[in-house]
């Protein structure tokens, strides 16, 4: 009888075209599976088909396909009941046993074959033409087999025996369709658990399993071993593998061979009422029907009240909002930074945080209740009576739509309503209801509209639920997919681009009309897909799409018809406004067209990269910024002076490449004649009348200006905004070819046969000692600044405030250098609190007194006084331990978040919205991030603006190490040694984890390159253990001589090149004792293991 | 009132099967009745009718509105009930009866109340108005269905098998309903009750394998056997011989014993009783020697 069971349920397996079309998904999904799991993660030296990432991959797949474990293993017992079989199969004498058993291993062997598809898609996937055979192992069976055996094959046991029993005992469809994405969801929650051995040990998919129970292995390993049957991973298996089991036998206890279950007895039955009354002779009331436009509002109110209630009183649904929230309950707890410290809930962060685990529940909700509620009265059979109804088609397409879109709204404000409440229990009482709408209905709801919009138009295309399902998410992936391979336009990529990241002090600034503009051309696309849902819909008995579309066609009615013709031609008009905006006012560049223009530019233009160009030495400007149209004009001057040995000739001049940019009325102060060879780079060759000779100056005059037209729909343009601009002189023409329009991609540099491009020359370069940027065209410069802007903004750059004064409405700010210095400064301008202070560097005279200034945006106080201190600490610390501080004023200035760093330039700290100024920092358990990231920006006005260090191997060292040590002795003079310590252990976390990801062998921290894990993470490490070894005292004085001998300006004795970590290394030599010379060796010229104890 | 005139229907599904051949019936106002086996088209003429399903050839007129040009005028008049159909289960039947309401275009919530009620009180659910319609037995089931069919005061009614499932007190009901609704609107009624066509209906038509083999007034249908038809008590052994020689259009077990009718222009011989022609014997010649 078992074996009948079995066979019956093969067969009927077999039989069904979903069986072949899952495998062929699982099989095709897989050939791409590892570049889809590993999307965007640099796998380093691991292989692409080592067993780990294999394992890793399927994992993930497996648990994305859970889905389908459910629609397999969830019906052999349903299927029953759904067709009405039940009565006629319980009633044969059938023992419950071979029932079941025999329905689940035929299901079981049937989802074997299904999932095999993963086995055999990503062995054929290793073997695809396009692939990059360094990136492979040799191919070993093995490598697949025993990660499909021991990661998918328990999972895929686990889940079929909790599908099966609850599909069994429940006997519903819609837990047959939803607990597959309930086991997702589990997953999910399982992320927020803290305690790593219990993560991985609860973990259904095994995937933080996997990357616990390898955490140790070194890259050799994880190319080599297969997945370990041991340890985590053997307690993870064997925990959901019981699982499953007890889920199979209280199954099996619980399931009895009835027809009708026991709740069915339980209801009242209030049905025994049947007064014969004489009602019936009454006439019925006469009722007048109503088909006008008034009327059809009506219907599409009521109707759209009526499928949103239906929705909200589904079990499943509010099954799926539960998950949600319990999974923001769990999440949102941690609104940790990068620097490990949690950030203050304010909205904007409440807000993406439940965007973010959200979006997950909305597509969901989206694209399940799009086919559930499109097919509703089919599913109950009521669909012929709907059908023979007088209500216009597109008036109950739309009420469906309207009524997930009310579904959505709901949710959000119950969203909203968490997030307040969450501000709330963490003693957050800013609430900003404004930003939590636009952040949700704003941002959120339009994609979701959209869509809808294509899932219903999917329902109707399709004419079947599941085909409709599964047609809008393949439509959401090729969309997205169709987005990474070139289609990026907003005009032509479903649904438009996403809105640019909110700031406290720009708000969604310019971006905002793109947005909308976009949108609504889309909205109008939506509309057009909804009236062509309409005239699609299923009417009856009719299921052939052309026959539909005809019979729909000639349904449509005048009014319906003439609003479609409207909303076309809106649409088309407004794709061409936007058109106009994007591709004729501004320029479109697709990804392809940037990559050859800058390969062309590099073929063109590498010729003159050493090419002798003056050096700027004063530079004086008067910038008129116009931050309400995002405009500015400079005019000014360059003084350049020849500093080579030849005379000069031609003076290149490369105009910033971006629209919308002019470069005007360059002149000299001798005759000069333009060459244009290659004006296509904006690169102009001025061939001076008369050569300048070594020594010699030349002015140059020029004006520029920014003047955006329109708009572009690709969230760029963060730099001139209407509150909180940004920019630094790199804006501003430069001299010579200019390496940062290089294409970076090594694969894309070899479709344009470029030599691999070196991150940074050798230490011993002789080209590139002599600069200290890549490209500098400058040695040091005097700087002269008149900047205007709009009131009440306040307008800063690097120099001494020399005057300030207001005209016509205008702001004006005239700065100047009492010194030279690096040819490196900003413009920012914003509408600006301040904080002012000031101090006496311990180390500078007595009577010198530097003004401390923090500008920042209203409502971002917290952190201030922290800063303040950090500065006034720093400034002590370094000018005492290293050199006097050279600046009269030091000035922190806030910049909004569309970009996350702070920044160093003469005398002035941009320092971004995103980190140090909303951090909500707990003395007793975080490190102050905020006092070290101000004391580590300050420190680069010795390392890097004092000193510049020259562009080769090791820079970075001097650079960004240096200030990480200078950080650390500031930041333990106030907290302690402790806090350094809690300080080290995340650096040590960074840099493993940094460490395993990269591709690259690494280089002793003499000679980084552009390793941020190693300048950064490794080298607060291996800085603190060189002052451990050798002393704070020490490496002090070694600072000392290494910043006297090497200081960049006022220093006779300094070569005429600059400094590199070969003479930092000697400065450390010559202060540490003999015994610890090996000790240096080792921690700066060695790759050595650190920081293990 | 304008009469349905139905042309020339033809319907022949993917699988071959022809479920409407060349269909053409005159429905006036009043009940009229579709008989018919199980699989003799029906169904397919009546969701027709009802816009449900589009024809290959043929036409079907409603006064001037021409059915398959314009079907949504049409669904503005139609009730239909259809053979088989199901609810939403976790609705009241007063919910799902205003919601079909709203769709039919009776936006007034005044008028929308009185006639569900109206029909809540004919149909005998006016006290389980608020109950889940998940909880209905299939005769309850059965009487919302014709409630709702009933909803926009139809000039169509269109009734497929709707006696299914009712006792014999509620069929009477909806039969006296039905007759009260007839002398207004045009009812079509499909069955293969053959009693209730002969109780109900003015005009007929009697459907086998997608043709119409007999259309009119029963009455005048069933003069059409009158003086032709004959009864005979036989042993069960003989049956297949009289088969072969007379027109047997019906055999069925009276008492245990075999009893034949057979039609004949002359008498067949001794033993054959001659008896009043009924409905039944006509269908039953219409469908087996027709």
């Amino acid at each position: 009888m078992l074996y009948e069971f079995f066979k019956f349920e093969l067969k009927y397996r077999l039989k069904r075209p979903e069986t072949y079309f899952f495998f062929l998904l699982l099989f095709l999904f897989s050939v791409v599976g590892v570049e889809f799991v590993f999307q965007g993660i640099d796998l380093g030296l691991v292989k692409k088909n080592s067993p780990l990432v294999i394992a890793k991959s399927m994992g993930a797949i497996t648990g994305l396909s859970m889905i389908i474990a459910s629609m397999i293993m969830g019906v052999p017992v349903l299927r029953d009941f759904q067709y009405d079989m039940v009565s006629l199969i319980y009633v044969n004498p059938i023992s419950k046993r071979d029932y079941l058993a025999g329905r689940f291993l035929g299901s079981f062997v049937v989802l074997l074959f299904i999932f095999s598809g993963v086995l055999w898609g990503m062995m054929i996937g290793e073997f695809l033409p396009w692939n990059d055979p360094k990136e492979f192992l040799p191919f070993q069976f093995i490598n697949y087999l025993q990660p499909f055996l021991w990661v998918v094959l328990p999972t895929v046991f686990f889940g079929s025996s909790v599908f099966f029993a609850a599909g069994a005992l429940s006997k519903n469809l819609m837990v047959v369709y939803t607990q597959g994405v309930v086991i997702f969801v589990l997953f999910m929650i399982t992320k927020g658990i803290t305690n790593e051995t219990f993560q991985a040990l609860l973990d259904p998919f095994s995937l933080t399993t996997l990357t616990k129970a390898t955490k140790e292995w070194t890259v050799a390993d994880r190319n080599a071993l297969l997945i370990p049957v041991s340890g985590i991973m053997l307690l993870n298996k064997l925990f959901w593998i019981v699982l499953g089991i007890s889920v199979l036998a209280i199954g099996y206890t619980k399931f009895h061979l009835m027809v009708v279950n026991e709740k069915a007895f339980n209801r009242k039955q209030a049905q025994k009422v049947k007064t014969l009354t004489d009602t019936i002779t009454k006439n019925l009331p006469s009722v007048t029907p109503v088909f006008h436009t008034k009327a059809q509002s009506a219907q599409l109110l009521f109707n759209t009240w009526f499928h949103s209630v239906s929705i909200l009183k589904l079990k499943s649904f509010w099954a799926i909002i539960l998950c949600c929230f319990i999974i923001i309950l769990v999440n949102s707890v941690s609104l940790g930074t990068s620097y490990g410290v949690d950030s203050y809930p304010t909205t904007y962060l409440i807000i993406e945080e439940l965007r973010e685990m959200s979006i997950y529940f909305f597509m969901i909700i989206l694209v399940f209740y799009s086919g559930e509620i499109m097919w509703k009265e089919r599913d109950v059979k009521l669909d012929l009576i709907h059908d023979a109804t007088p209500i216009s088609s597109f008036v109950n397409v739309s009420s469906r739509f309207l009524a997930l879109l009310l579904i959505y709204a709901i949710v959000m404000l119950s969203l909203i309503a968490a997030g307040v409440l969450f501000q709330t229990l963490n003693g957050y009482h800013h609430y900003e209801l404004a930003v939590y709408f636009f952040g949700f209905f704003l941002e959120l709801f339009p994609f979701l509209a959209l869509y809808t919009f294509a899932a219903i138009f999917f329902q109707a295309l399709t004419g079947n639920k599941f085909m409709g399902m599964l047609a809008t998410i393949a439509f959401a992936i090729i969309n997205v997919a169709i987005g990474v391979f070139g289609l990026e336009h907003a005009l032509l990529n479903f649904g438009g681009h996403a809105l640019a990241t909110y700031s406290d002090m720009n708000g969604y600034g310019h971006f905002l009309t793109a947005y909308l503009w976009v949108k609504i051309y889309w909205v109008l696309f939506g509309v057009l897909l909804l009236i062509s849902a309409s005239i699609l819909m299923v009417k009856g008995n009719e299921t052939g799409l052309s026959k539909r579309w005809k019979s729909g066609l000639t349904q449509i009615g005048k009014p319906l018809a003439a609003f479609g013709i409207v909303c076309f031609m809106f649409f088309l008009s407004i794709g061409g406004y936007v058109f106009y905006n994007t591709n004729v006012l501004n320029e479109f560049w697709t990804k392809a067209e940037q990559t050859s223009y800058r390969a062309e530019y590099e073929k063109s233009l590498k010729q003159f990269e050493y090419f002798p160009q003056p050096k700027i030495i004063d530079v004086k400007l008067n910038i008129d910024l116009f931050p309400s149209q995002r405009a500015y004009e400079v005019a000014g001057y360059y003084v350049l002076t020849n500093t080579s040995q030849e005379p000069i000739r031609e003076i290149h001049v490369q105009k910033l490449i971006e629209s919308n940019v002019d470069l005007m009325d360059v002149t000299f102060d001798r005759e000069a004649a333009t060459n244009n060879t290659y004006s296509n780079f904006h690169y102009t060759i001025y061939e001076l009348s008369q050569s300048l000779a070594p020594g010699d100056t030349l002015k140059m005059n020029f004006r520029q200006s920014l003047q955006p037209e329109g708009f572009e729909a690709d969230n760029s343009g963060t730099d001139v905004v209407y509150n909180g601009t940004f920019f630094d002189n790199a804006e501003l023409p430069g001299f010579g070819y200019q390496k940062k329009y290089e294409l970076q991609d090594e694969d894309d540099r070899k479709d344009f046969e470029l030599a691999p491009r070196l991150q940074k020359a050798k230490r011993n370069d002789v080209k590139e000692l002599v600069n200290s940027r890549s490209g500098s065209d400058s040695d040091g410069t005097t700087l002269e600044v008149i900047i205007s802007t709009e009131a009440p903004q306040t307008a800063l750059t690097s120099g001494d405030l020399v005057a300030t004064w207001n005209e016509d409405g205008r702001n004006y700010f005239h700065y100047k250098t009492n010194q030279r210095i690096i040819h490196f400064y900003p413009i920012v301008s914003a509408h600006y609190e301040v904080l002012r202070d000031s101090t006496n560097p311990s180390g500078n005279t007595a009577d010198e007194f530097v003004d401390l200034e923090i500008y920042y945006q209203k409502g971002h106080e917290y952190n201030l006084t922290r800063m303040m201190e950090s500065m006034k600490m720093s400034l002590g610390y370094y000018s005492r331990q290293f050199s006097p501080y050279q600046h009269k004023h030091l000035r922190v200035v806030e910049f909004p978040r569309y970009r996350a760093f702070a920044q160093s330039l003469p005398g002035i700290i941009p320092f971004s919205e995103a980190i140090g100024f909303i951090m909500d920092i707990d003395d007793e358990k975080d490190v102050d991030m905020a006092f070290y990231v101000t004391a580590h920006e300050v420190a680069h006005q010795w390392w890097g603006l004092q000193l510049e260090a020259a562009n080769v191997q090791g820079q970075n060292m001097i650079l960004e190490t240096l200030a990480q040590y200078s950080a650390m002795m500031v930041h333990r003079e106030k907290y302690g040694d402790e806090k350094v310590r809690q300080f080290l252990k995340l650096q040590l976390e960074n840099y493993k984890e940094a460490k395993i990801k990269s591709s690259k062998e690494e280089l002793p921290l003499a000679l980084v390159e552009n390793e941020e894990h190693i300048y950064y993470n490794k080298g607060a490490l291996v800085m603190y253990e060189l002052q451990t070894q050798i002393g704070e005292e020490n490496v002090n004085k070694a600072l000392q001589n290494f910043l006297n001998d090497w200081h960049s300006f006022d220093n006779p004795q300094k070569p005429s090149r600059y400094a590199t970590t070969f003479e930092l290394i000697s400065c450390f030599r010559e202060v540490a004792p003999e015994s610890e010379q090996g000790t240096i060796t080792d921690l700066l010229e060695k790759v050595k293991p650190i920081g293990e104890n | 009132m304008d009469n349905l005139i139905i042309t020339d229907l033809s319907k022949t599904y993917k699988n071959g099967v022809k479920a409407l051949q060349n269909i053409s019936l005159q429905i006036p106002k009043g009940m009229f009745g579709l008989l018919g086996p199980n699989g003799a088209g029906k169904s397919t003429l009546m969701r027709t009718i009802a816009t449900l399903q589009e024809a290959d050839q043929g036409e079907i007129l409603l006064g001037g509105l021409n059915i398959q040009s314009q079907p949504n005028e049409l669904r503005k008049v139609l009730g239909y009930l259809p053979q088989q159909f199901g609810v939403y289960p976790s609705l009241s039947v007063e919910m799902l009866l205003n919601h079909l309401a709203v769709l039919k275009g009776i936006i007034n919530r005044k008028e929308r109340n009185d006639i569900v009620h109206a029909l809540l009180h004919k149909v005998n659910l006016f006290e389980v108005r608020k109950q889940k319609l998940g909880e209905f037995s299939g005769g309850m089931k059965q009487r919302f269905g014709i409630a709702q069919a009933l909803l926009n005061n139809p000039k169509l009614l269109i009734v497929d098998e709707p006696t299914a499932g009712l006792d014999p007190v509620e069929r009477n009901r909806f039969y006296n309903l039905l007759s009260e609704i007839g002398e207004q609107t045009i009812v079509i009624l499909s069955t293969h009750i053959v009693d209730d066509v002969k109780e109900l209906c003015t005009k007929m038509a009697i459907i086998n394998k997608g043709n119409v083999v007999i259309q009119g007034n029963p009455l005048e249908i069933i003069e059409s056997l009158n003086g032709r038809l004959y009864e005979k008590t036989i042993h069960k052994s003989d049956l297949e011989q009289y088969k072969k020689e007379y027109q047997v259009i019906s055999d069925r077990l009276y008492l245990g014993k075999q009893l034949v009718h057979v039609v004949s222009d002359t008498h067949p011989g001794s033993d054959f009783k001659s008896i009043e022609a009924n409905l039944e014997d006509v269908y039953m010649s219409q469908i087996f020697n027709g």
